[in-house]
């Protein structure tokens, strides 16, 4: 019988331009949120194990050696350290090694810190560092790049499922509504059908960066940071954790693809993302319609709809329909991306993974902000997506 | 097809590969077969080096973008990216270079410089109208 697992504590920075700060700047402060929200900062010690998430430290940042400089930082000494880099799946990449540590029985409390910086390179320098994680000699030297990939993804499902660029803008006026009443996000502003396709000037608001995708179709590079401290229930150091609900890993799975995407026989189908589900079900005891509600890796906005048909929320072609119909709405019966997702809330790589289990938590908790809390969720369901689709951890959370 | 080492370049990886066991065709080449296991040695010290099969000509359009955010190193306002399938089942990604391209339209790919870097140009595929 496997260890139980819980989240004893959470913390994060506000997502946005944070290049006054430096990269372990950031992490710490999630960090030390984190302590205090789990009400041990005099006994931080406790932690035994640290794994951080980062994908662009070395590359963008100039820096190695993240992860004891973290803990030095928060004066975490003499705790094991490790950096976990799998690309925009490291933040849920090192909470599953956070948690294959705690079953083993090695150890019994961990943090898992995930930050990036990437504002401050120029866009230019941060679409190429990107674009790295794709093959280095078949794709990456012809200038392609993830919005690159995610446009001709995008093509190839409105041609074969008859969506719509007005059904696309829909899933980013409902992120942006979610985003906007979390104090966390980077872009807080609601936007309107009007304004970002239906509208005389939406195509000047809206402008095309990789056909048929638009600006609203995409996340915006951010920097932030997010932290988790875990705890196996079964431990007697959970005596420290008294002051929030302790909220259950109850599944957590992972899988790959091919690293080319013109290796794939249907590329329309994300096998790593239904994988990765499969596995988490399994270990849960759970099926799609048990989740109560979902973030999902949406860097663009078609990845929420088809991750959302390939964990079983919807059958193939039929996402749209929910977001028509206003199911995956905060008020709807299985809302998705209720932090407002990496479209609104940002995509600091090596920190998504970890924010979106962030959120989990929040609103297992019941303590999200007013307008964007599940009415009493029971399990909640995290997607997070590396390369394009070709590592993906898919993570679900669940009421003790 | 054009002799790289002429001008000292180190050679593009526009050929498919084919598997010495069970002939499969690879782009690019892997290290171990899928469909048989067998192993393929780029030294060709202690297994071979697999045969390289010339990769281009005829092929379909299956998917494209034009994208406006280039990556360090493009400095143009926008290019045009294409998935093809060639006639031998391969498929490959490259540079598309039809400004009005469809979904299905067959392409002839040819070999052409995709990045230019400082003392190097890089080749790839550059899929155009037949």
């Amino acid at each position: 019988m496997m260890r139980k697992i819980t989240i004893v504590g959470i913390g994060h920075t506000v997502f946005g331009n944070l290049s006054d700060f430096d990269l372990v700047d950031i992490m710490s402060f999630a960090s030390a949120n984190a302590l205090d929200d789990a009400d041990i900062r005099k006994e931080r010690k406790i932690i035994e194990q640290v794994f951080v998430s980062n994908m662009g430290g070395g590359m963008i940042n100039h820096q190695a050696g993240i992860a004891s400089s973290l803990v030095s930082r928060i004066d975490l000494e003499p705790a094991m350290a490790e950096l976990v880099e799998n690309g925009p799946a490291s933040g849920s990449s090192a909470l599953k090694c956070a948690f294959m540590a705690i079953a083993s029985g090695m150890v019994d409390v961990v943090m898992v810190t995930g930050g990036e910086l990437m504002r401050t390179v120029t866009g230019w320098k941060g679409t190429d560092f990107v674009a790295s994680l794709l093959h280095p000699e078949v794709e990456y030297n012809y200038g392609l790049t993830l919005p690159a990939f995610a446009g001709m993804f995008t093509r190839m499902y409105m041609e074969r499922y008859g969506l719509t660029e007005r059904e696309l803008a829909m899933v980013a006026v409902k992120d942006h509504e979610n985003g906007a009443r979390n104090p966390y996000a980077h872009v807080r502003i609601p936007c309107t059908l009007e304004a970002i396709h239906d509208g005389e000037n939406a195509h000047v608001v809206n402008n095309y960066i990789a056909e048929p995708l638009r600006l609203y179709g995409m996340c915006p590079v951010s920097d932030g940071a997010a932290t988790l401290i875990l705890c196996a229930l079964d431990s007697p150091k959970m005596k420290y954790f008294k002051k929030k609900e302790p909220i259950l890993i109850s599944g957590i799975g992972a899988a790959t693809d091919t690293h080319c995407i013109h290796n794939r026989k249907d590329p329309l189908e994300l096998k790593a993302v239904r994988l990765s589900a499969e596995r988490a079900y399994e270990m849960a005891g759970l099926k799609p319609m048990d989740i109560s509600f979902a973030e999902l890796h949406d860097a663009f906005v078609i990845l929420e709809l088809v991750i959302s048909e390939e964990v079983g929320f919807f059958e193939r072609g039929k996402a749209k329909e929910a977001v028509e119909s206003g199911a995956t709405r905060i008020d709807g019966n299985l809302p998705i991306n209720t932090s407002g997702g990496l479209k609104s809330k940002g995509h600091p790589l090596g920190a998504t993974g970890v924010s979106q289990v962030f959120e989990l938590v929040k609103q297992l908790r019941g303590e999200a902000e007013e307008g964007r809390q599940v009415k009493d969720p029971k399990h909640g369901m995290a997607v997070n997506f590396g390369g394009f689709g070709n590592n993906v951890v898919t993570t679900i959370c669940s009421k003790e | 097809m054009i002799d790289f080492s002429m001008y000292g370049q180190k050679e593009p990886e526009v050929y498919a590969y084919k598997c010495p066991d069970c002939g499969t065709l690879y782009y690019p080449a892997p290290m171990i077969c899928k469909k048989c296991g067998a192993r393929r040695d780029p030294s060709g010290v202690i297994f071979s080096s697999w045969e390289q099969v010339p990769l281009g000509g005829k092929c379909k359009l299956l998917a494209w973008t034009r994208v406006y955010a280039l990556p360090e190193g493009f400095d143009v306002k926008y290019l045009l990216f294409g998935i093809v399938e060639f006639e031998n089942g391969l498929r490959a990604s490259g540079r598309l270079l039809v400004d009005n391209p469809h979904t299905g339209m067959e392409l002839e790919a040819k070999i052409g410089v995709v990045k230019e870097k400082v003392g190097e140009d890089i080749y790839g595929f550059m899929f155009d109208i037949r």
